[in-house]
């Protein structure tokens, strides 16, 4: 069962989840500083608690993610009363998410709702009264929205979590009736299900492949525009923005070479770059910029590369590659995917192709039911990686198969509730005559 | 004071429960309805099997009576699930029937402060909402400071074959009647359940030819006090139902007291009566059935598998159209035997009723089945109730240390609908559970509290130091690219095919023991922070007289739930069904909070 606990690393975000000036991201947990340490840019273990930090924040393969401010606490201080920071971000929801997905990354884990709370006060960092106030926000959101799992589920997600685990079910009940009966009452030899096994893994990994699309809208994809100097980049930088009246912020980097933007194409919230031009620089200051620009390309969801329509150019195809033709006013095309800033012609078919593209042709049928939280993915990878361990261990014994296909099934629970030992017993009684 | 303490009953719970307080130096009074009796085995001749091979490893292991027992008096032994992986391995043993009974009868009466009496125990003596003794229906007041109460299937109890029917808690013996209604009134939640015997048929009657015959493997002792035994290796017979067998069921099952109503307590699914069987399964061919030795010495044989509660005449016309049964004589017959429990809910995890201090429940009366799980609540209640005189506070045996753990807990969480008999899947942690570790995870135990002797304590150590050098050897010795321990992590090596030749002076056991733990290892680290989350979770004690209606914000679904059960810690009050895990964490908030 899923509790709440203290000492495990985990994080949340403070601030709420919709773009701003700045938002705080805090974390709490045996360790934490020293799992975060890699990620930052100055050396924090010689910093007392409580002090700021400035600094800034990278994933694992060292990509810059944000300039930030750290507060860093240590044990007995802070909220919860462990070792504790709290990063002070951006608050674009692109630097929200990288900074999360970094955090897990390392081991950090997202937080159950109310469990800062209380860690707090399972430290002693709340008096009588204060507990009781978390008493009431914890009861009062059970009463509301069921701290049971299955009640947060759509219709389609638990239907077919409830299918597989059935399915997983029957399998443990197979293995276990002779654990628990032996050769006497049961003498055939088990043998692992490989075909049904592998049925269930690809179903589960194609569920959790739905939830890239899902996730497109709550958090959204990065885009960047890209092309030759003067090809028309700014132009459709500014028009797309001013078509979408959806601008949130736009900031102009005084050290950077690009320009972005917060935008929402069609419901997908889009970080929008408008980078350097790429060709060959003469300055060392516009190499850089260059430079910088290819980053940004590389790690892009999407790059609309912006054809000059009145000049020869390629660019090489690729998957996350969508090309354009600008100066549609002027070449009089009408074909293919161009637009006209100047007439604002074609531009709706851009948006409309860029959202397309994010969205995906991946996209799995409407069959394949979507899950749109991390918990429920990483719910769906565990319970598919124990069942591929569960294979792997045949030459072990069966004992330990059983364990890894309990674990599979424990890592279902959070989308359909708990099985129990009796679950499973229940279902050996029903399927298997026994009674020695 | 008559007594420091009085054990009613002498069957598997109350040998344990007895000698427990006994051999800690109390002066300890055992009563039972029939000294003859004590000791039974009212059902199959065995002891042992899955998890309940498991069960018996662990009594022995904390000083427990039940290893002795059956290594004395064992006519086969085996070990099941042999090729199924080494977790869900257990030995079983036949049992001489006659002599396990002589033999606990004998060691009961070896022990100083131990004192045997037969009599019928009809009350109990209430002061202050603490036991003070027992009235006896010859009349008898006797005085004590504790109280086990083993009754088994006694407390009106009653047998049913066909269309006849007797108040006994065994074929011929008298159930106890009076303590029942006597314990209702007190408050105790009382419910039936009932379980079944199949008949026992004559030897020299049967047609040995037309069955196949099981041998048993080489006899290996349970307790870990035993270097070997000593096993006249019996064999067991195997043959099969058929459709005829199953006609005549179908065709009389109307006279099953069971299908008729006039059986209203709830049976155990994991071993139904042969009528069950034919009823749930219509397409099945044929049932397995065992036919086992009940003692050297005597002819009778018990037929495993086919445990009914049909009228005699139905009884003999299916065994008669079994191969090698087609002229036993029936000497007992099968029977249904239906009794009162007491609900487990109402306990602690001592095994203390939480309606009358210092008295202590043990055995079938708490819902169970099954010698083993009998024996081990009994050793528990014995344990606890010396610590109750002693002024101690109790031992709770986790679910990450024992099968006995996972056992009373589950009892007195989540209590039981049927006959509750220990399974290998009910244990979260089944892999460190496994048998022959038993003596690592709960010896210390058994040494704290003064149970295990002096002599156990030193094999103990002796046997540690040995698994530690057997280890050392194998890190430094090499096999191939490896060391011989990281080579026989991969599945199938073999320690003794590893030529080291410092290993020969090594017992069997000791090596096997060690191979086992070593492929094991890279598994157990997988389950071992479950493990460490759980303890956590089950040291957060909380206060027996802990008010649920002061805190704020658990739902009202999970308070009753909780009031019910009054769970000793958080890592239980978890483990109530349908409790939400946010409830958990506002009573953890608030247990925390009462403390100050």
């Amino acid at each position: 069962m899923a509790h709440y606990s203290t000492g495990d690393p985990i994080y949340a975000l403070a601030t709420p989840y919709s773009p701003s000036a700045l938002a705080v991201i805090r974390a709490s947990g045996d360790g934490v500083i020293s799992l975060l340490q890699p990620l930052f840019s100055s050396d924090l273990s010689r910093k007392p608690g409580g002090s700021a930090v400035h600094g800034y924040i990278s994933d694992k393969r060292g990509r810059r993610l944000d300039e930030v401010m750290l507060l860093i606490y240590s044990s007995g201080h802070g909220y919860t009363g462990e070792e504790a920071f709290e990063i002070m971000c951006h608050g674009s929801l692109p630097v929200i998410r990288s900074i999360s997905a970094a955090l897990e990354e390392i081991g950090i884990r997202e937080a159950e709702r109310g469990e800062f709370t209380y860690r707090a006060f399972m430290h002693g960092r709340m008096d009588l009264t204060e507990a009781e106030a978390v008493e009431e926000i914890v009861g009062a959101r059970t009463e509301r929205a069921g701290s049971d799992a299955l009640e947060r589920l759509t219709g389609s997600i638990r239907r077919e979590a409830e299918a597989i685990k059935e399915e997983i079910l029957d399998i443990l009940a197979s293995v276990e009736v002779q654990l628990d009966y032996g050769e006497d009452d049961v003498p055939d030899e088990w043998v692992f299900p490989s075909e049904r096994v592998s049925r269930i893994i690809d179903r589960l990994d194609l569920i959790a492949s739905t939830y890239t699309s899902s996730r497109l809208y709550s958090h959204g994809a990065t885009v960047v525009l890209a092309g030759r100097t003067n090809a028309g980049k700014s132009s459709l930088y500014n028009a797309m923005l001013k078509e979408n009246r959806a601008i949130v912020s736009s900031e102009e980097g005084t050290t950077r070479d690009y320009i972005e933007a917060d935008a929402e194409l069609l419901g997908i919230p889009v970080r929008l770059f408008d980078t350097a031009g790429l060709r060959d620089a003469e300055g060392d200051v516009e190499r850089e910029g260059i430079r910088r620009s290819r980053t940004l390309i590389d790690e892009a969801d999407l790059v609309v590369y912006v054809l000059d329509g009145m000049e020869a150019d390629c660019y090489p195809d690729g998957e996350r590659v969508l090309k354009v033709r600008s100066k549609r006013d002027l070449t009089g095309l009408d074909s293919g995917l161009s637009f006209s800033s100047v007439t604002g012609e074609g531009l709706d078919l851009v948006i409309n192709a860029i959202a397309d593209r994010l969205k995906g042709d991946e996209l799995p049928s409407s069959d394949v039911p979507r899950i749109d939280s991390k918990r429920q993915l990483d719910a769906i990878k565990e319970a598919s990686s124990a069942l591929r361990d569960a294979e792997d261990a045949v030459m072990m014994g069966e004992d330990v198969v059983a364990m890894y296909l309990q674990s599979a099934l424990s890592s279902l629970s959070a989308l359909t509730g708990e099985v129990t030992s009796e679950d499973v017993l229940e279902r050996l009684f029903s399927s298997f005559c026994l009674g020695k | 004071m008559d007594y420091d303490a009085i054990v009613v009953g002498g069957g598997h719970a109350g040998i344990e429960a007895a000698l427990a307080i006994s051999r800690e130096g109390f002066e300890t009074l055992m009563i039972t309805q029939s000294l003859d009796a004590i000791g039974r085995m009212s059902c199959n001749p065995s002891i042992g099997g899955l998890a309940k091979g498991n069960l018996v490893r662990e009594i022995d292991a904390l000083g427990g009576e039940m290893g002795h027992l059956i290594d004395r008096t064992m006519l086969q032994f085996r070990i099941l699930n042999r090729r199924r992986g080494p977790a869900v391995q257990a030995p079983r043993a036949q049992a001489d029937k006659f002599s396990y009974s002589r033999l606990a009868k004998e060691t009961l009466e070896r022990e100083h402060h131990l004192h045997l009496f037969m009599d019928t125990v009809v009350d109990l003596l209430i002061e202050d909402g603490s036991v003070a003794g027992v009235v006896t229906e010859r009349g008898w007041r006797i005085s004590s400071r504790v109280l086990v109460l083993t009754t088994g299937t006694f407390m009106d109890g009653r047998i049913f074959i066909g269309e006849y029917d007797a108040p006994c808690g065994r074929l011929g013996e008298s159930a106890a009647i009076g303590l029942g209604d006597s314990l209702r009134r007190l408050g105790f939640h009382t419910g039936r359940m009932k379980t079944g015997t199949p008949a026992r048929v004559r030897l020299s009657s049967l047609d040995l030819d037309e069955m196949e015959r099981q041998e048993g493997d080489a006899a290996e002792p349970f307790s870990f006090d035993d270097d070997a035994v000593d096993c006249p290796q019996l064999p067991c017979y195997v043959t099969y139902t058929n459709e005829e067998t199953h006609r005549i069921i179908r065709d009389n099952i109307s006279r099953s007291p069971l299908y008729g109503g006039k059986i209203v307590g709830r049976g155990p699914r994991y071993c139904p009566s042969i009528e069950d069987k034919v009823v749930r399964f219509p397409d099945r061919e044929r049932h397995q059935i065992f036919v086992e030795p009940e003692g050297l010495g005597s002819e009778e044989m018990y037929l495993n598998g086919l445990s009914s509660s049909l009228p005699e005449d139905v009884q003999r016309a299916f065994i008669h159209t079994i191969p090698g049964l087609r002229h036993a004589e029936v000497m007992r017959p099968a029977y249904a035997v239906e009794y009162d429990y007491l609900d487990p809910l109402d306990l602690y995890p001592t095994l203390e009723s939480k309606l009358i201090r210092s008295l202590f429940i043990a055995g079938q009366t708490n819902g169970t089945s099954g010698y083993e799980e009998a024996a081990a609540q009994g050793l528990m209640a014995g344990i606890n109730a010396a610590e109750r005189i002693k002024g101690e506070k109790g031992i709770i045996l986790s679910r990450t240390d024992a099968y006995i753990g996972v056992l009373i807990d589950d009892l007195v969480t989540k209590g039981t609908k049927e006959p509750y008999r220990m399974f290998t899947s009910r244990a979260e942690y089944r892999l460190s559970l496994r048998h022959d570790t038993a003596d690592e995870r709960l010896t210390p135990i058994g040494i704290r509290i003064g149970l295990a002797s002096g002599e156990r304590a030193e094999r103990f150590e002796h046997k540690k130091q040995e698994l530690c050098k057997v280890e050392s050897i194998l890190r430094s010795a090499r096999s191939g690219e490896k060391s011989a321990y990281e080579r026989l992590k991969e599945p199938g090596v073999d320690i003794k095919e590893l030529g080291i030749t410092d290993l020969e002076a090594f017992p069997d056991q000791i090596l096997r023991r060690v191979e086992l733990d070593i492929r094991y290892s890279g598994y157990l680290l997988r389950q071992e922070r479950e493990v460490e989350k759980a303890r956590r979770e089950e040291n957060m004690e909380i206060p027996p007289d802990f008010d649920y209606d002061s805190v704020e914000g658990i739902s009202s679904e999970s308070r009753e739930k909780l009031k019910t059960v009054r769970p000793a810690s958080i890592g239980q009050a978890a483990r109530i069904s349908g409790v939400r895990v946010s409830d958990i964490a506002v009573l953890a908030v608030a247990v925390r909070s009462r403390r100050g």
